[in-house]
């Protein structure tokens, strides 16, 4: 009995450990997850948010995109509130499924920081086709 | 075809229903006509899915776009292959499609046993149909029908997303499937042992083989997703800890965990209630990662309000299951005490247990980061995500130690390990992967995490060539065969031993394939034709690119893919220390129906490393698709990747494995549980550890 009490012992042991890691890694690394209406509320509220990284999800407002000078520029709005938009540069490679066709809805989630002259500067774009995918009935009926 | 298929649907849910409750009066009651007619709902299902799943492909090869999910995913234009494929494009087809292979082998699961079991079978087929409604449920009731209407037929369809029309894409996503699917088997058969009141060990001697089909399909089905990625997604890398990948993760990790402890239950009589707490909680996930590839749920950035119904469908059935098993274990809790007790830390049993604390521990881990940004929105109203920093840090310091019990656990002996055995088991093993470890350090690798990974990599290694080596050379002695001979009997007599040093030794190889990753080289660059970069590989030697500017066809007329509205070639003449390469090519691609073009990577593939190119720009796509020669300017990204070509070798030889531990059931060979496991007991180990 007193063997499998040290052993639960070291089972408790082991999933301190793991919580340990799991703690210290989401508070080292964690990361505000914000839509555009929520990132320039925050910002509004707390000018600081303007230096921390920040993980910013919207839609790609339509025909937005222009090529500047060695970036990618385009806007996101908030589907929710549509007339918060946030400007976005990039110099990365932008995913091969971005686009900003009017009857395409493509979500875009952005690392990256909210400079204070209004500009998202971000680090890394993912793009998630809205409704993974599928088109929509107007857009089909489009094509 | 497709009327027919549609109305197959709609019968398939009240015959699987129907199943359902035959099955259980038919176990509560011991009736044996109601547990026939049970049965035969199971393959009345199966006919019906595969009707339902035949309109569908029909719809696609008949360019039916009348119907939404044909018209969202294919075109005219498409190839035929990929037509085919649509049933498992999108969402929608792919809910049936699941559905489908859970039939195949609820079908196969009833007709093995159909003179066999008898005890466990009336509640296998009740569990099996339960799980067929379900998703007869979701596909008729969820708004996800793949038989939906537009009520206009568009002129063309939308075409397939081009990084799908892969060949890696269009076999990844079954192999999943058929792991998730087949795992339905061990749960149904676990929940039928827990309702019928036989708690030994014979659930898990039927359905073992299920166990490891189900994970060596998902082993399979992640491998062929990574490579995917590594080609397709063009980035370089082969793992995001994406809310998808991570989805099929997690199931893998648990079935890892459970085909662990089940074998202390085989032969020590210890776990019995892990190991059900296991198998709940892997069928659980299995059904979790499908809902959450398939339901959009944390994917998204905002909740789109039509996939509520689906995720509160998803959500009760999880919650029916988890609350149903949880009261199961407890119901038969006293009926579920270990024979025995763990002796000693320095034991098999201690090895694997610690084994799967760390497997979950990880498992933990990647739910908690998935799930992190629903779960501090729900507590603090705040969406907070982690990425791949979190997953790197928390999982790489338990993976390695994970590593370095795949060496201790199949060698330590049962019970309590003298300290001879350990002596002679890890003396060497452990000298190699020492040395492994000091040599790198002396030729100057600094990465701590990539040292300790190639250490215990060799160190694992060396216990399974030592293991191979001792049992072979037993045998060659003993039956006086020459040691070819020797190494394949000994490999046929214990399939699943040796099958499982195979698996591990594929492991070995692929992390260290990952661990080479701390090494990678990237570098942007812009270039005109004639100019080059020069790129150093961290082994040393230089690659000199030399730009030799872009080609294009942009006719349909050179190219047998139809799809295509034009490619663009850039060339690029390769140098090693001055040594030629072949040439490299990287594209973009206009597809027909998709006007965003997609980029197609150049990857030179070695033993050590890959060089892999991305053409990441070109300045004036339009003209240079007419072939303007002034519009040639193009920026590449270069990237060496050391030993990425080991995690692909290492995922065949884990296939492998599997294969070898596989083999008897496949060739229908009969399986002699208890046979096995006291073979395995007595079996001398070839340390000359006190086994027992």
């Amino acid at each position: 009995m007193a063997k499998n009490g040290r052993f639960l012992v070291s089972l408790v042991g082991v999933a301190a450990v793991v919580t340990y890691l799991i703690w210290t890694g989401v508070s080292q690394t964690m990361q505000y997850y914000m839509t555009p209406s929520e990132l320039v509320a925050k910002t509004i509220v707390d000018p600081s948010f303007h230096r921390v990284g920040v993980k910013v999800g919207g839609r790609i407002v339509s025909g937005s995109y222009l090529k500047g000078d060695g970036f990618h520029g385009f806007t996101v709005e908030d589907p929710e509130q549509l007339n918060v938009t946030v400007p976005v540069e990039y110099r990365g490679d932008l995913p091969d499924t971005f686009n900003d066709r009017p009857e395409m809805i493509v979500d875009a989630v952005m690392e990256g920081r909210f400079r204070t002259d209004g500009v998202f500067e971000a680090t890394t774009v993912l793009t998630k086709c809205g409704s993974r995918y599928e088109a929509s009935p107007e857009a089909l009926k489009a094509g | 075809m497709n009327v027919l298929g549609e109305l197959a649907l709609w019968i398939a849910l009240p015959v699987a229903l129907l199943g359902t409750v035959l099955g259980f009066v038919a176990g509560r009651h011991q009736r044996g006509d109601l547990q026939l007619g049970a049965e035969r709902s199971v393959y009345a299902v199966f006919g019906l899915t595969i009707l339902a799943s035949a309109g569908i492909i029909s719809n696609f090869l008949n360019d039916r776009f009348e119907y939404l999910y044909t018209a969202s995913y294919s075109n005219r234009e498409l190839d035929v292959f990929y037509k085919v494929a649509g049933l498992w494009s999108g969402q929608r087809g792919s809910l049936l499609f699941w559905l489908l292979f859970l039939m195949l082998f609820s079908s196969i699961c009833v007709w093995t046993n159909r003179n066999k079991n008898r005890e466990f079978m009336p509640y296998v087929v009740g569990i099996l149909g339960a799980v067929a409604s379900f998703f007869l449920t979701i596909l008729l009731f969820a708004d996800v029908n793949p038989y939906e209407k537009l009520g206009f037929t568009p002129a063309n369809g939308q075409g397939l997303n081009p990084q799908l029309q892969s060949y890696w894409m269009t076999i990844h996503p079954p192999m999943l499937y058929m792991g998730f699917t087949s795992f339905t088997v061990p749960f149904a058969f676990a929940i039928a042992a827990l309702v019928s009141g036989r708690l030994d060990s014979r659930w898990i001697e039927v359905t073992r083989r299920w166990i490891l089909l189900s994970w060596f399909f998902l082993a399979i089905g992640i491998v062929l997703g990574m490579r995917w990625a590594y080609e397709e997604l063009g980035w370089g890398g082969y793992w995001f800890w994406d809310p998808v990948e991570n989805a099929s993760l997690l199931p893998w990790l648990s079935a890892t965990a459970f085909l662990h402890s089940i074998q202390i239950q085989e032969s020590r009589g210890m776990l019995r209630v892990w190991n059900m707490f296991l198998v709940i909680l892997t069928f659980t996930l299995t059904i979790f990662a499908t809902f959450l590839t398939r339901s959009g749920l944390i994917e998204s950035v905002h909740s789109f309000a039509q996939e509520l119904k689906i995720a509160y469908i998803f959500l009760s059935f999880l919650f029916v299951i988890v609350a149903s098993g949880a009261v199961l274990i407890l119901w038969r809790l006293p009926e579920l005490k270990s024979d025995n007790q763990i002796e000693s830390f320095l034991s098999r049993e201690a090895a694997f247990l610690f084994n799967n604390l760390m497997l979950l521990g990880v498992l933990f881990a990647v739910l908690w980061g998935t799930l992190f940004p629903l779960i501090s929105e729900g507590l603090t109203g705040e969406k907070i995500s982690v990425g791949p920093p979190f997953f790197n840090r928390v999982n790489i310091p338990i993976g390695l130690i994970l590593l370095a019990l795949t060496g201790v656990g199949p060698v330590i002996a049962w019970r309590r390990a003298s300290k001879q055995n350990i002596k002679k088991s890890f003396t060497v093993p452990v000298g190699v992967g020492l040395a492994v470890a000091g040599g790198l350090f002396a030729i100057g690798v600094r990465h701590g995490y990539a040292l300790a990974t190639f250490g215990i990599s060799s160190f694992v290694m060396a216990v399974i060539v030592i293991e191979f080596f001792k049992g072979t050379r037993a045998r060659a002695r003993i039956e006086n065969e020459n040691w070819a001979i020797a190494f394949a009997h000994l490999i046929a007599r214990n399939r699943r031993r040796w099958g499982g040093y195979v698996v591990h030794a594929g492991v070995v190889v692929m992390f260290s394939g990952i661990a080479g990753s701390s090494f990678n080289v990237n570098i942007r660059q812009t270039l005109e034709p004639g100019e080059s970069a020069v790129i150093p590989s961290p082994l040393g030697h230089e690659y000199k690119l030399t730009y030799e500017g872009m080609s294009t066809t942009s006719a349909t007329a050179s190219n047998s893919n139809n799809n295509f509205a034009f490619q663009l070639v850039a060339l690029l003449r390769v140098e090693n220390d001055g040594k030629q390469l072949p040439t490299l090519t990287t594209e973009k691609r206009g597809y027909i129906a998709q006007d965003q073009p997609t980029t197609e990577v150049g990857i030179r593939s070695s033993f050590l490393e890959d060089l892999y190119v991305i053409l990441s720009d070109v300045a004036d796509l339009r003209s240079a698709i007419m072939n303007e020669p002034d519009a040639q300017t193009a920026t590449f990204t270069f990237m060496v990747n050391p030993l990425v070509g080991w995690i692909w070798y290492g995922g065949m030889t884990v296939a492998l494995g599997g294969l070898i531990g596989l083999w008897p059931s496949v060739s229908g060979a009969p399986v002699r549980a208890p046979v096995l496991s006291s073979a395995r007991t007595r079996e001398p180990v070839p340390v000359g550890a006190a086994g027992d």
